[in-house]
């Protein structure tokens, strides 16, 4: 061959045949000679001052991932995370209702003054603005604790630690070590959480994290669960460790969740996504000092702003619809009436009631609103200034509607297993491309949600208890 | 009203049956097509496999290795003629240069597939005959491509089988059976013939894998005793016949003072001493980008409540690995936990 007969795509076509022919051991001569090289340069302008940092590190992460301390250590920082939240919450949303319901009384009463029709009175300020109070008041203060103190343990570098002690149990499961990352992700949205299995590079493996990821509570649900908690739990204890009762049982449902996603992970790798254990790898960063105004933005402006935001865009539309069901006479009965007592036979085999089920379809859009719903439909068109405090809530539910200890169990328990709101459902869709996927990652929470819900009904109203 | 309703329940149970992607008829000629597809490929393959044991196949061969009834048989070989893949004569069935060319397609599409089920699924090894089977049929031309690319265009199948070039010519195997291996002599295992799948399971409870170096200590009638670094074994002589070995050359051979990572004490240290060869695709990529190369110092930093995974201080980062990554690192040791250095 001649110089001159060489064109580019002869050397290509050349180096394609060799390529074919070369095994793939040169793989590891390329990476090994890469590093080789990266060492030199590091070892002539890198200087290393001690090992003080690493030793830090090191004795820290003994603590955090030893094998005695590791996972009660894990506990603790999720009930101290919890606790915080429900401690710190009660006060601030409390004066939050009283002031939305004080500007709601105050419009409404101007309104009609200016002689404004009365649906257009009710439809804006009983309806819209109502559900954004309750919305705003249930989840703007356990948000703005929440996030910035679960914000705190990742940018400390800890939820790498967490992975790394769960590990066993997810490859146990069939399921990525990974998987408990994007779990971490689902407390704060589920939709995120979904978002954040591309972390994981095995097909099979990141379908389970996306089916499960609904069973971590996220945000949106834990006002639910803080609430029930505050309600039933901590009002059965004295008050010195009311609020430690209360995170400690919200603490329990999110471990009854870990032992679903792992249980419902292990039954899907044995049937639908049956597979092996894919390769793992994990690289736990050094442990960092946590910016402040990192943490703040991210929690504040990121999550919190962004999850209440979403929360109020679907809340405004749900708060109209409530009212409009409540309003709206068909034949002598309220709309609102109607599709309350069509759901209650369903609703009382599984331990809730019509209401319950009513708010939980209206909240399809987004689970924030399930409290708010319940209470608009629970208090009609009583004044919501007089009920504010989780007592009053208590008086309502309790005194008069018919709540129990199993209505409440029940309606944590749906509220952890149910299916994943709309958006989530369409993150889903996104992230799987799969009509197939969608539809079993939002059947199979609420088929289960149905199942498990009927069952501690049916136990509890068998046995003599 | 009622003529409505019927109309509409008439126009509902047409578009079920005749809609041209979904509907029931175009469900069944695509489910038709390809059964055929795959019959007269599965018919290819035999007929490839049998000439390489210098045999010609028949037609009572094609319908024993198929379970198809002699009628269909004989459907599947007037297809393979007219399509001209096959000659029949005399002697049985021979394929044609282009017949030849056809089935090595079907057997490069196995064999990749098989590749990539292992390497990037981890899938064990007992498993992927079987996924493949199924999978040669569907992947097209392209996707064969796209596979062979993707997987960096691997020589050998998981079992060491040649994979077929996209040309349709293949390299031989340089292997001898195991029977045939002198005593006393180290010997690498370059193949494993997964069929029939009864042998296959006992060669793989005896923990073999391709690229491993084995040891004839004993040689019977019946059964041989070898000797691996998982052990020693007795292998009846008929599983031996599907395991064929060569000579271990120097690129082959691995330092013999060396452990697997996964059993280094908390605390320990060593040098990487290289990847296990069964260790390929995905998993060795992560395992080499991690910095494991030869040479590396590596320590063991933590331990956590159920023992696994186990963190490891490679190149200044904390990288946890599970069990079955951490088996696939050789290991020099260099340091015990009570910090006594290691003999030479």
């Amino acid at each position: 061959m001649t110089s001159a007969s060489v064109t580019p795509q002869a050397v290509l076509d050349r180096s394609d045949e060799l390529r074919r022919g070369l095994d793939g051991s040169f793989r590891d001569y390329m990476v090994a000679s890469l590093y080789e090289r990266a060492g030199e340069l590091a070892g002539r302008s890198v200087r290393e001052h001690g090992s003080g940092k690493w030793d830090f590190d090191q004795r820290i992460d003994r603590i955090l991932t030893s094998r005695w301390l590791g996972l009660p250590v894990m506990l603790l920082l999720l009930g101290a995370v919890f606790w915080v939240t429900i401690l710190g919450a009660n006060i601030p949303s409390q004066m939050l209702a009283n002031a939305f319901f004080a500007v709601e009384a105050a419009a409404a009463s101007w309104f009609e003054s200016v002689g404004a029709p009365w649906w257009l009175t009710g439809l804006v300020w009983h309806g819209i603005f109502r559900g954004l109070a309750w919305v705003v008041s249930v989840m703007l203060p356990p948000m703005a604790i929440f996030f910035p103190v679960f914000t705190i343990l990742e940018d400390l570098g800890y939820l790498p630690r967490v992975a790394f002690n769960l590990d066993w149990l997810f490859r146990k499961a069939g399921a990525h070590g990974k998987q408990a990352l994007t779990m971490a992700m689902g407390f704060g949205c589920n939709a995120a959480g979904v978002t954040s299995t591309r972390i994981i590079d095995s097909p099979r493996e990141r379908l389970l994290a996306i089916l499960t990821n609904n069973f971590v509570p996220c945000n949106g649900r834990f006002p639910t669960l803080i609430m029930l908690a505050v309600i039933f739990v901590a009002a059965a204890f004295p008050p010195a460790v009311a609020a430690l009762a209360a995170a400690a049982s919200v603490v329990a449902v999110v471990l009854l969740g870990v032992c679903f996603t792992l249980g419902v992970s292990w039954a899907l790798s044995r049937s639908l996504l049956s597979g092996e254990a894919s390769a793992f790898t994990l690289e736990m960063p050094p442990y960092r000092r946590p910016s402040v105004l990192r943490i703040l933005y991210t929690s504040l402006i990121d999550r919190t702003i962004f999850v209440l935001g979403r929360a109020m865009l679907t809340a405004a539309p749900a708060g109209a619809l409530i009212w409009i069901l409540a309003n709206t006479q068909a034949g002598g009965v309220t709309l609102a009436e109607r599709s309350i007592a069509l759901l209650e036979p369903l609703g009382t085999a599984i331990g809730l009631d019509g209401v319950i089920l009513l708010a939980y379809v209206i909240a399809i859009p987004a689970n924030e609103i399930v409290v708010p719903t319940m209470l608009m439909c629970y208090l009609g068109g009583a004044m919501m200034m007089d009920i504010t405090t989780y007592e009053q809530i208590r008086e309502v539910l309790v005194g008069q509607h018919g709540w129990t200890l199993l209505t409440a169990v029940n309606l944590m328990l749906f509220s952890l297993l149910h299916n994943p709101c709309a958006t989530t459902i369409l993150t889903i869709w996104k992230e799987t491309r799969s009509a197939r996927w969608t539809a079993l990652g939002a059947l199979m929470p609420l088929g289960l949600a149905f199942l498990v819900c009927l069952a501690t009904a049916q136990a509890v109203r068998l046995l003599p208890l | 009203m009622s003529a409505l309703g019927l109309g509409m329940a008439a126009a509902l149970l047409a578009a079920l049956v005749a809609a041209p992607k979904f509907g029931l008829v175009a469900r069944w000629k695509r489910h038709r097509a390809y059964r055929a597809k795959s019959r007269s490929e599965d018919a290819l393959k035999h007929i490839l496999a049998w000439q390489h044991r210098s045999k010609l196949a028949t037609l009572e061969s094609l319908a024993g290795t198929t379970g198809l009834r002699p009628a269909a048989v004989l459907r599947v070989v007037a297809g393979l003629q007219t399509a001209g893949w096959v000659e029949s004569g005399a002697g049985g069935i021979a394929l044609t240069a282009s017949g030849e060319r056809r089935a090595l397609q079907v057997v490069r599409a196995h064999r990749l597939w098989e590749r990539h089920l292992s390497d990037d699924a981890n899938m064990p090894m007992g498993k992927l005959h079987q996924a493949a089977e199924r999978a040669e049929h569907s992947l097209s031309r392209e996707e064969v491509a796209r596979l062979d690319a993707h997987l960096g265009h691997p020589q050998h199948d998981p079992h060491g089988d040649p994979i077929p070039r996209p040309d349709g010519t293949i390299s031989a195997l340089e292997a001898v059976s195991l029977n045939e291996w002198p005593v006393g002599r180290p010997a690498l295992i370059a193949h494993l013939e997964d069929e029939p799948q009864a042998v296959f399971r006992r060669i793989l409870l005896a923990n073999l894998r391709p690229m491993q170096v084995v040891n004839v200590a004993e040689s019977e009638p019946n059964h041989l005793v070898i000797e691996t670094d998982g052990g020693r074994h007795r292998i009846e002589r008929s599983v031996a016949a599907n395991i064929h070995v060569r000579e271990v050359r120097p690129q082959d051979a691995l330092p013999s003072e060396r452990t697997r990572l996964a059993d280094l004490a908390q605390g320990a240290s060593g040098e990487v001493a290289g990847l296990s060869p069964d260790c390929q695709g995905l998993s060795r990529r992560r395992l080499l980008d991690l910095g494991l190369t030869p040479g590396t110092q590596v320590e063991v930093a933590l331990d956590n409540t159920f023992g696994d995974p186990r963190a490891f201080r490679v190149r200044g980062t904390t990288v946890a690995l599970r069990r079955q990554q951490a088996e696939q690192v050789l290991i020099r040791p260099i340091r015990s936990p009570d910090g006594a250095e290691a003999a030479p």
